[in-house]
């Protein structure tokens, strides 16, 4: 898992299942443009674009929540904190302010105060799985320091803050409690700092891709009307390694395409279409069942794109691995994952049977 | 004055010879085993140290600045470690460091229960590696503490050095080096009283100070000299000292060398200091010494030291008592008698006040008897403290008022028992 052994020095992103969309629909494009403003570093920018909206809506959440991200970001942690904790006064309901808060603090050493904005952060969402693990690594610390006192050891060369993970999108606290065995879920994360993220990593090993229905990887879209040509060109996505793939390779690239196309065209058909009736659904779905989740999941997305990259594919026999890094944005929620794909050819075609993400 | 326990600047050197060693890999600190293992077998009722005189009924939520209760925090903690209650014993060693927070014991043992808070295969900086010089002393003090909680005095008991204590002497103090704990005793009417007791450092090197420099804590009979105004002390010693009297007339008989032995305080950076921390002082917690500063008296208040108390009945003193009290009475008839030989039989050939030999001394016990003309004498405010090592001491205190007079002055001796039984005076002086 890639972006977990450096859990407590590299900057933990989880970006969250955005989906306020839902809820807010009108809203979704705002939040996107200035969600998509971080990503492309364009803070002074989304800062402006978030004080504007603010300016009509003044107690958003989502955009103020934004507004902490933008200025966490531009190191003006003063005001996020402030911002933050004001959210946590309006809306005490919600988690990520509050682990959003823990993240500044233990960026100051201030450890007592991040464990506390944890704890409330789990109070108000026991399977809030990214406030547990800062939570670990907050006690970690806690822990340190009280060693050091313990053995009067000096602790101010001791160590530099751990980077803890910062939420970027909120989600809705019904996302977050899904399914209790399944705490993986909420931590999709996606880290944009970190080159591979492992989303659902941590939990459960192979289906678990799949399964994190709110928060996952998943994602499936239709590109983004305005910019970004979603249509993962293949050629570009998935320039294979050597120059002259062998046929089946070059099949089984043509199919994980194709379903990545189809997931960003919300084609339902061609895309559950891509999995075999083998297919090994996550969480002890039935296939029905399965079907209806990624129903729900994909079609009410406003906009949903998929890119693909650093693909490589091993064919043995009828069988086939597919492994790429999937790009997954849809609405305000931007997740990239390390995906792997484990293709059947059953007749002329190659299709799934199994989905997981991590490394 | 140049005291032994001189220390050095910074308590904290004592410790800095040790580098800071991460232990990426996870175990269960065998610290919490010791501790959960040493509760387990820990009596209910025993954390709470004895009943003492309750200040005041001055409630203060967070007043830390009880004597003794750093203390029984601590173990209360450790009790719920060993009933499995971590989540509870957590909260509660945070309150405590946060009362206390340069009580290292406190803190390891919130460093270890945090550390079970985090996940397997995570890493806790500054985790100590298990063979960490520092990481052994805190066991031996916490073991040291739970000992002496586990295994009580008997209560009615007093250590049988106390062989008679003078009415006027309000207090007396003990302290048992195996075990570092200092015992307070309230005198009066019943006898001594044990009121409460507190964990100690002795000397690096140990005890039974031999000569100056070898930090070593010594043994024997001592009195309380005066109480040091701390604002002249550095803040090594912390809420003050006390000054003993070592080396005592037996051991300057013995050759010992040495200055400076004093009951201090801990410095700002420790609430208490690791068994044998000290160049032979006693050092204990400024909370807990600061109840000596404000209670016991200067110049009448004993300390015995010694490497094991042994506890003993009141009652069972008493023939011993009356055996060493006909010796004195004898020493008394003699002197009255006026007969300068029969006295001096009861006086060491080589008898040595300060710098006077026995033949230094005749004169004075001349004049002296000389004085009484043959009146009798009453020995007031009288106290024995027995001590026994390779050789049977007593160390006398009285008052000699002449009979029609309305005071006398303070004498102490020294007696040692010789091969056939017999006492003999080795030391006399005025004292106050």
């Amino acid at each position: 898992m890639p972006s977990r052994p450096t859990l407590s020095h590299a900057l933990r992103l989880l970006a969250l299942a955005a989906a306020l969309a839902a809820a807010l629909p009108a809203r979704a494009d705002d939040y996107t443009d200035v969600s998509q403003l971080v990503r492309n570093g364009k803070l002074a920018d989304a800062l402006t674009k978030a004080e504007q909206y603010l300016a009509t809506k003044p107690r958003d959440p989502q955009m103020r929540f934004l507004k902490g991200v933008i200025q966490t970001e531009s190191g003006k942690t003063g005001d996020a904190i402030q911002t933050f904790t004001r959210l946590t006064e309006d809306y005490p309901e919600l988690p990520e302010p509050y682990n959003n808060l823990a993240v500044l603090y233990a960026g100051q050493n201030q450890y007592d105060k991040a464990r506390t904005a944890l704890e409330m952060a789990i109070r108000t969402n026991p399977s809030y799985a990214t406030a547990h693990e800062n939570l670990g690594d907050v006690y970690a610390r806690l822990a340190g320091q009280a060693y050091s006192k313990a053995l009067q050891l000096d602790s101010g060369n001791a160590a530099v803050a751990p980077k803890l993970g910062l939420i970027r999108d909120m989600f809705t606290p019904a996302q977050a409690a899904t399914k209790g065995a399944k705490p993986a879920p909420a931590a999709a994360p996606a880290t944009p700092a970190a080159p591979a993220p492992a989303p659902a990593a941590a939990p459960a090993a192979p289906p678990a891709s799949a399964p994190a229905p709110a928060k996952a990887p998943e994602p499936a879209a239709k590109p983004a009307p305005a910019a970004e040509p979603v249509a993962p060109t293949p050629a570009t996505a998935l320039a294979p390694t050597a120059a002259a793939p062998n046929p089946a390779e070059k099949d089984v690239e043509a199919a994980v395409n194709a379903w990545a196309h189809a997931w960003a065209a919300k084609d339902m058909a061609a895309y559950l279409g891509a999995y075999g009736k083998d297919f090994d659904a996550p969480g002890k779905l039935s296939r029905k069942d399965w079907e209806k989740q990624r129903r729900d999941r994909i079609v009410g997305k406003a906009s949903i794109s998929v890119k693909l990259s650093n693909l490589s594919i091993k064919v043995d026999g009828n069988k086939a691995e597919a492994r790429f890094r999937q790009d997954y944005k849809a609405d305000a929620l931007s997740v990239s994952s390390r995906k792997t794909l484990h293709l059947v050819k059953t007749g002329e075609r190659w299709l799934i049977v199994k989905e997981s993400t991590g490394a | 004055m140049a005291p032994t326990c001189r220390a050095p600047a910074r308590a904290r050197r004592f410790f800095c010879s040790m580098s800071l060693q991460v232990c990426m890999g996870r175990r269960l600190s065998s610290f919490l085993l010791i501790a959960a293992l040493a509760c387990a077998s820990l009596p209910t009722a025993a954390a709470p140290p004895p009943a003492r005189k309750a200040a005041p009924a001055a409630r203060q939520p967070t007043a830390p600045a009880r004597d003794g209760q750093a203390e029984n925090r601590l173990i209360e903690a450790y009790r719920l470690v060993g009933q499995g209650r971590r989540r509870e014993a957590l909260a509660h060693t945070e309150r405590l460091v946060r009362d206390y927070p340069q009580f290292q014991l406190a803190q390891l043992l919130y460093g270890d229960l945090l550390a079970t808070q985090v996940r397997p295969g995570k890493a806790v900086p500054g985790r100590p590696e298990a063979s960490a010089p520092a990481l052994n002393e805190l066991q031996q003090e916490a073991q040291l503490r739970l000992q002496a909680l586990r295994e009580r005095p008997p209560p009615g008991t007093v250590p049988a050095q106390f062989l008679a204590l003078a009415p006027s002497a309000r207090h007396a103090i003990a302290v048992d080096t195996s075990r570092a704990r200092l015992y307070l005793f309230e005198n009066g009417p019943h006898g001594p009283q044990l009121v409460a007791d507190y964990y100690v450092s002795v000397g690096k090197q140990g005890v039974e100070k031999a000569a100056e420099g070898d930090m070593r804590t010594p043994l024997g009979v001592y009195f309380i000299g005066s109480n040091l105004d701390p604002k002249s002390l550095k803040d090594f010693y912390g809420a003050g000292a006390l000054t003993l009297n070592y080396p005592n007339p037996y051991d300057l008989r013995r050759g010992k060398t040495g200055s400076g032995i004093w009951v201090h305080g801990t410095p700002p950076e420790q609430f208490a200091r690791a068994p044998q921390a000290t160049d032979g002082c006693v050092a204990m917690a400024n909370t807990d010494l600061a109840r000596l500063l404000r209670t016991v008296e200067v110049r009448s208040t004993p300390v015995v030291i010694a490497r094991q108390l042994q506890w003993v009945a009141p009652q069972s003193l008493q023939a011993e008592r009356q055996a060493f009290t006909s010796q004195l009475q004898a020493w008394q008839q003699a002197k009255r008698s006026g007969d300068l030989q029969r006295l001096l039989a009861f006086y060491a050939s080589d008898f040595a006040s300060y710098d006077k030999s026995l033949a230094d001394w005749t004169p004075v016990l001349q004049r002296e008897v000389h004085k009484l003309q043959g009146r009798n004498f009453a020995l007031k405010d009288l106290s024995y403290l027995r001590w026994s090592d390779s050789a049977d001491t007593m160390v006398v205190t009285f008052g000699e008022v002449a009979e029609g007079a309305r005071t006398g002055p303070v004498k102490r001796q020294y007696w040692l028992r010789q091969g056939g039984g017999a006492w003999k005076i080795f030391f006399e002086g005025v004292i106050g």
